[in-house]
């Protein structure tokens, strides 16, 4: 399978702030890529660049098998791009807007437009700036869907939405997915586990996992091992354990190379026989906390490809 | 270009208010043109209705900034949130859109209101199609242009208002810098130099943040202009852009013209502002050898002065605006001296060098002109009148462009205006000359005026008898010679004065 975008060592500074530190992508064709990570991670300055919206300080990006730093007008005829902080032009009306893009886009489908408009319910009449926060989103989606991209790249889209139009677009999204690679960044776990297929996360500009969700998800667990009395922690462990903590008799960890064979025979060795093991599947937003608090913990965190 | 189209369209539906401002002072602008055509007697100092001119030359400029700010930034070049930059948009499409907005908003009204204008004031504007054309692109690219690349690097019109104050005071300093340095006031080869440049910033930011976008480096290229010419205003070698300008003349040609100082003439109190740390000294000097065809303009002057103790006084070139004419026998040449440094040389000789930066003119198309009452056609120049009253000008408005150079010269003993009580008729063999240059190039001026509006003042330089009173007027009936000067050569010409008294040259103010 080929990459819709793919990045090497991708570096971008901001005077003294790395913002991206040698960030490795790749981004397989047809899938849905969560790029996650907390607030100020450099989600949106990679977008930024795969775009070619801001430069790179070093490295490189490919984004449709083209360099992004060539990436021009003509090739966003294929790349559908939306950004909670994107500036519209407020002052058209909805149906102006659409009509404005359409003869920008040689693929536009007016039978998708209208089928857009209808599912997002947006008020043609009314002026872009007239319009809430979740009805720009929906209006701004609608111009980047209608035209049948390869490419949608979603920078935040559902930052402060409520529930219902958060769904309204995941729904409109995901009608999109058998036609189109979608890449969409998100600090929140909960909205794009429901859909997502690939989940990448970056952290201080550097991307510590990057796989399919399922094998994510399969990957992490949650383990608690309760003994007879309270073992003897040892100084080191395994640099696959995170979050270790003890009470009394009972030592839990969260385990992100889980293997129920290999997990248990490690256990017993580091931490001899327990009484009772519990494995428990983890959540993504609890993957991702745990991810985030080792990182913080570490400093530079680890590398976890 | 369905592309350009589509982007100009919505341009037009979105900006049609502003658009709808400017085509109605473009209008306002050709009435008060038209107006102007009427009002006969030329009266400036008179307030009348279609005194509008520099009102409407204030407010159109304004109102088309205003246009091309707000189209420009309709589709922002600055930041990284615009949602057009993720469009399939072309750049060049998108410059080009623009552009034709301009032209289709800004440029073609104007020219449409500049032919009606030359055409109600007597001049067919196919003829003038070429000057026509050539006006609106200097507009383009002295006006529209630089607003459009200040506009190209900012985001909104506070920040245009920020960068119009910020390049005012930028210009203030330069013209105080201008003003403090040595030779720079008349050269002028630095001027066009800078012109050029000037473009090609321009062109190249707009150029630049279409393609790239890289506000900073546009930003940087407009400081970076800026700079230059403050270093080419305090740095240029003028001394060498002047030999250059104007070399000396080869060996065994002989001077245009010859020159000589004069006794010192007795001290008459003129009146002057005298400043208290300040001394006006004139040199009268005698002039001889030009070519019965010929006229010499002064276009600069330096004089060095070479004081006791090996010191030296060098206050650079000066442009005098002087013109010396066949019959001519003498001419003034005034300068500044500090008092102190007066007061040191002024008894004691000196050695004073005083060069001549000359352009030599001679005399085409000479031709003897009877002026008819009303209205009459100067060929090459345009529409001229005499006036009903007397009047010691004739007034003219031309098509486009001033005359490069036109002369017009009268025998005032012959003229045919009536001898009021108090005067005496004109004395034989004084020639009253009155003259026009201009040095455009092309065949229009720059402005948003197709009609160039002059007076010709007839003057002589032959002395004043305050006794006498001569007619000097232009009546229908008054025989003029016309004729359009060519430039012949320019050359540097040099006249050193041994063992002078500065003193001697000193002007009297009259004390108020």
């Amino acid at each position: 399978m080929s990459n819709a975008i793919r990045t090497e060592n991708l570096v971008k500074r901001f005077r003294k702030v790395e913002a991206l530190d040698g960030l490795d992508l790749a981004v397989p064709e047809g899938t849905i890529y969560a790029f996650v990570g907390p607030n100020g991670a450099g989600k949106t300055t990679a977008i930024k660049i795969l775009m070619n919206i801001v430069g790179a300080t070093g490295g490189r990006a490919e984004v449709l098998g083209l360099d992004s730093r060539r990436l021009t007008g003509r090739h966003f005829a294929a790349i559908g791009y939306v950004s909670e902080n994107q500036e519209l032009p407020e002052w058209m009306r909805v149906d102006a807007f659409l009509a404005y893009l359409r003869p920008f886009y040689p693929t536009w489908d007016r039978a998708l437009e209208n089928d857009l408009v209808k599912q997002f319910d947006l008020p043609l009449d009314r002026k872009l700036k007239n319009l809430s926060r979740g009805m720009r989103m929906k209006a701004a989606l609608a111009g980047a869907l209608a035209f049948h991209p390869k490419l949608i790249v979603l920078d935040e889209p559902f930052t402060g939405l409520d529930p219902l139009v958060r769904d309204e677009l995941i729904q409109g999204l995901l009608e999109r997915a058998e036609e189109s690679t979608i890449f969409i960044s998100s600090h929140d776990l909960a909205e794009v586990e429901s859909f997502a297929s690939h989940v990448g996360y970056l952290e201080r500009g550097k991307l510590r996992f990057s796989e399919e969700l399922t094998s994510l998800v399969d990957r992490f667990r949650e383990v608690e091992l309760t003994f007879d009395m309270p073992p003897a922690l040892p100084n080191t462990f395994p640099p696959t354990w995170m979050q270790m903590s003890s009470s009394a008799s009972v030592v839990r960890f969260v385990e992100s190379r889980f293997d129920s064979e290999k997990t248990l025979a490690e256990t017993r060795k580091v931490l001899g026989d327990a009484r009772n093991v519990a494995f428990a599947p983890m959540s993504l937003r609890s993957i991702f906390l745990t991810m985030a608090k080792a990182g913080a913990k570490s400093g530079l965190g680890r590398s976890e490809s | 270009m369905r592309q350009v189209l589509h982007i100009f369209q919505k341009d037009a539906r979105h900006y049609w208010r502003e658009a709808a401002v400017s085509l109605a002072l473009v209008v306002v602008f050709g009435w008060n043109e038209v107006g102007q055509l009427t009002d006969e007697v030329w009266t400036p100092d008179v307030v009348g209705p279609h005194s509008l001119l520099g009102l409407i030359a204030m407010l159109l400029p304004v109102a088309w900034s205003l246009l091309i700010v707000r189209v420009i930034h309709g589709e922002s070049l600055v930041g990284d949130r615009q949602f057009w930059v993720t469009r399939p948009y072309e750049w060049k499409k998108l410059l080009a859109a623009k552009v034709l907005y301009l032209i289709t908003f800004i440029n073609l009204p104007l020219l449409v209101m500049d032919a009606f204008v030359l055409a109600r004031a007597g001049f067919p504007p196919l003829t003038h199609l070429a000057g026509l054309v050539w006006m609106q692109i200097l507009i383009m690219l002295f006006f529209l242009l630089p607003v459009a690349s200040f506009a190209a690097v900012t985001t909104t019109i506070t920040q245009v208002l920020l960068t119009a104050l910020v390049i005012a005071l930028y210009l203030g300093g330069i013209v105080a810098l201008w003003q403090h340095t040595l030779s720079s006031n008349f050269i002028s080869l630095i001027d066009w130099l800078q012109t050029d440049l000037f473009v090609l910033t321009v062109v190249a930011v707009i150029l630049w943040q279409y393609a790239r976008r890289r506000t900073n480096q546009s930003r940087w290229l407009i400081i970076g202009f800026c700079l230059w010419v403050c270093l080419a205003v305090v740095a240029a070698p003028y001394k060498a852009l002047v030999a250059h300008e104007f070399p000396e003349p080869k060996a065994g040609q002989p001077p245009p013209l010859r020159m000589a100082i004069l006794a010192a003439e007795i001290p008459t109190p003129t009146t002057f502002y005298a400043k208290d740390k300040e001394v006006e000294i004139q040199l009268p000097l005698g002039v001889s050898g030009l070519a019965p065809d010929a006229i010499a303009a002064v276009e600069g002057v330096l004089i060095e002065i070479e004081g006791p103790g090996g010191s030296h006084w060098d206050p650079g070139w000066k442009s005098p605006f002087l013109f010396i004419f066949p019959d001519q026998t003498k001419i003034h040449i005034g300068f500044t001296l500090k008092k102190d440094m007066f007061e040191q040389i002024k008894a004691v000789p000196v050695k004073v060098r005083v060069s001549f930066a000359l352009t030599l003119f001679r005399e085409k198309n000479r031709k003897e002109f009877v002026v008819p009452a009303g209205e009459f056609a100067l060929a090459g120049v345009g529409l001229c009148s005499a006036g009903e009253a007397y009047a010691q000008q004739i007034h003219c408005r031309a098509p486009m462009r001033l005359p490069a150079f036109l002369l017009i010269s009268a025998d005032m003993a012959s003229t045919t205006c009536p001898i009021l009580g108090g005067e005496s008729p004109g004395r034989p063999g004084v020639t009253e000359r009155g003259w026009r240059r201009s040095d455009t190039s092309g065949p229009a001026e720059f402005g948003i005026s197709p009609i160039e509006r002059f007076d010709l003042y007839l003057s002589n330089s032959a002395p004043m008898i305050p006794a006498i009173n001569q007619t000097a007027g232009i009546c229908p009936g008054s025989h003029l010679t016309l004729s359009n000067p060519k430039v012949a050569v320019r050359n540097r010409t040099m006249l050193e004065i041994d063992g002078m008294r500065v003193g001697d040259y000193q002007l009297k103010p009259t004390t108020f």
